[in-house]
């Protein structure tokens, strides 16, 4: 998972400077000195950097320390954070279901947590069609938990496409990218 | 080598400095298009400014792909030898000439001639400011290209884009820009850490609509690009506030809004500050784009449980699906006479743009990209400007009708995406 962030990211950070090599034997008339290795090597260590701190999916945002050590402990327990759809799906599968119960489960115990359910789609298709599916992909895990009477306790938001995991153009980095992220506060 | 490779750090950040102008590609010049010569303005006093007009003309009529234009040697200033340019396979001949009236005042003379009928089909004479050079090479194109076509250029017009760049520690910033329709004189609207989409030029192109997650969710708002005035927030209910599309008469907004989770368009009268439910289905609508007469609304759903597009007749109220081919087709924006529709449509794995004929059914794959997205019309129709991925970097392309590839714009520093183009100045 890791691995994949940080080669994805790269090739973002190289294609933004694209015309390096360009630039430089245009000025120095020397092209063979940059060589593909060195510029790699690079933009790796800055590129670990980035990594920790961005791409990473938060799991709480807030203040109160007690939410915090609670939301914690959830997540070693191994329960997971980040649920994925099938392309143009915002349909619940019976594997994301039984972690969703676990999610609600979680929130009966503690009452002082609030949900925010982010909803996300992949590149492909339009933007505005996607900032509605990402919608309707956290809707979905929402009527779950209201199945429960979280319901007031829920807040829903989309990003659609906008804020990918992977920058990755192929199904691996769509699949990624096809998600519920849960945020509690 | 450590030289060299400090050198290349600097001139990546220069590049990311530079971002706000995007480079022009004309993309293939086509031999058959119309030859015309746009000769360097003969040049009374000190008026080196005026060179411009030329060029900017020049350059204009290139990227269009329906002509080709060159300069001439020399400047024509005497009696014009026709049967030379006949000769030379010129078909239309500009040349003119500027004067320096005062330190900020040219007065500008323009010519048109048709070679093979030894006839001028248009002159103009006029006083123009400095700061006025660039708009007034515009303004001539459009009046040339329509002496010679019979119909409007697109030249005196604006672009709306969006920029997008890789910040340390993985962050982004986003640009709202405007530009002239031929890329240049690029102003920032809106800086922000957060994404923005769905510019939209209102129709007296004096005003922006565009979404903003700057309040951490999808909301619209309105900014005034020219003149200093609050931007203002459209409401929304509990969800998602997306989407906006001008009516023509200027008045409304239409734009997608959640409410308890059911997406569909409404319009907003900006006056009244009123909000009317234009779709009321279960399934996601979104994406509305009027009709230039105002009486309807296309716009994308998935109601047939595949993401398809549909007009409503806002006068009627009736529905009716407009695509048939295809699993996917989306944002689809009125051509300016109303007689076409442009889209983003699926083939097998990839997103193209394609060309609807509304009456007849006939679709036209105009694109041959896998990501393309966001087509909107050039205002007289010829073109249809679009984004798409080149060696994995976000660009704008342009394309003829005729399905002939333009020009392309592109940022060295990063992304460009999302673009809209403006209606005519007035």
């Amino acid at each position: 998972m890791i691995k994949i962030v940080i080669l994805s990211a790269s090739v973002v950070l190289l294609s933004a400077c694209s015309t390096i090599e360009e630039f430089v034997s245009k000025i120095t008339g020397e092209p063979d000195v940059v060589t593909v290795e060195d510029r790699r090597g690079a933009t790796q260590e800055n590129i670990i950097a980035q990594d920790n701190s961005s791409f990473e999916v938060q799991n709480y945002s807030g203040t109160n320390a007690v939410v915090k050590d609670a939301v914690t402990a959830l997540k070693e327990e191994g329960v997971v954070f980040v649920l994925h759809f099938s392309y143009d799906g915002y349909e619940i599968d019976e594997k994301s279901t039984k972690e969703i119960i676990k999610h609600a489960n979680f929130m009966r115990d503690n009452p002082q947590v609030n949900l925010t359910l982010s909803g996300h789609a992949d590149e492909r298709g339009t933007r505005e069609y996607n900032l509605a599916l990402g919608e309707n992909r956290a809707l979905s895990v929402k009527e779950i938990l209201g199945l429960y009477d979280l319901t007031t306790r829920v807040e829903v938001i989309s990003f659609g496409e906008e804020k990918p995991i992977s920058q990755a153009h192929d199904e691996q980095g769509w699949q990624q990218n096809r998600r519920v992220e849960f945020i509690y506060k | 080598m450590r030289f060299t490779r400090l050198l290349a750090v600097f001139v990546c950040l220069y590049s990311v400095m530079a971002h706000a102008i995007l480079e022009v590609t004309v993309l293939k010049q086509d031999e058959e298009a119309f030859p015309i010569v746009i000769a360097p303005f003969e040049v009374v006093g000190n008026a080196k400014q005026g060179q411009e007009i030329a060029n900017i003309m020049r350059d204009n009529f290139n990227r269009s792909g329906e002509f080709n234009a060159s300069s001439s040697k020399d400047v024509i200033n005497a009696e014009v030898d026709y049967d030379k340019w006949r000769s030379q396979k010129t078909e239309a001949l500009v040349y003119g000439k500027i004067e320096k009236v005062n330190k900020k005042v040219f007065k500008v003379k323009v010519h048109l001639l048709d070679i093979y009928s030894s006839k001028e089909l248009y002159t103009k004479e006029f006083s123009v400011h400095n700061s006025g050079i660039r708009r007034i090479a515009h303004y001539l194109s459009d009046q040339i290209y329509e002496a010679l076509l019979g119909e409007k250029g697109s030249f005196y017009t604006r672009l709306s884009y969006i920029t997008v760049v890789n910040k340390e520690r993985g962050k982004r910033e986003y640009r709202l820009e405007i530009s002239h329709s031929d890329a240049q004189n690029p102003q920032t609207i809106l800086v922000s850490s957060s994404p923005i989409l769905s510019p939209a030029w209102s129709p007296d192109q004096k005003k922006i609509a565009y979404v903003s997650f700057e309040n951490g969710r999808s909301e619209v708002f309105i900014r005034y690009p020219f003149v200093r005035r609050k931007t203002q927030k459209l409401p929304y209910f509990d969800g998602i506030s997306s989407a906006p599309s001008w009516h023509p008469d200027g008045q409304s907004i239409a734009l997608t809004l959640s409410k308890k989770g059911n997406k569909d368009i409404y319009s907003y009268h900006l006056k009244d500050k009123k909000l009317t439910r234009l779709t009321f289905d279960n399934s996601i609508d979104t994406e509305a784009n009027y009709s230039p007469d105002g009486d309807s609304i296309v716009f994308t759903s998935n109601r047939s449980g595949q993401v398809q597009v549909y007009i409503k007749n806002l006068i009627t109220g009736k529905i009716k699906r407009a695509t048939f081919a295809g699993t996917y087709n989306a944002k689809a924006v009125f051509s300016p006479d109303g007689k076409q529709l442009v889209m983003v449509h699926r083939v097998d794995k990839d997103y193209r743009i394609a060309l609807l004929d509304i009456k007849t059914k006939d679709l036209i794959i105009m694109t041959n990209n896998s990501l393309d997205e966001s087509p909107y019309f050039s205002p007289n129709g010829n073109m249809i400007i679009f984004a798409t991925n080149k060696k994995n970097q976000g660009v704008l392309s342009v394309v003829s009708l005729l399905g002939r590839e333009t020009f392309e714009l592109a940022s060295k520093a990063g992304e460009v995406r999302e673009p809209n183009w403006s209606h005519y100045s007035r």
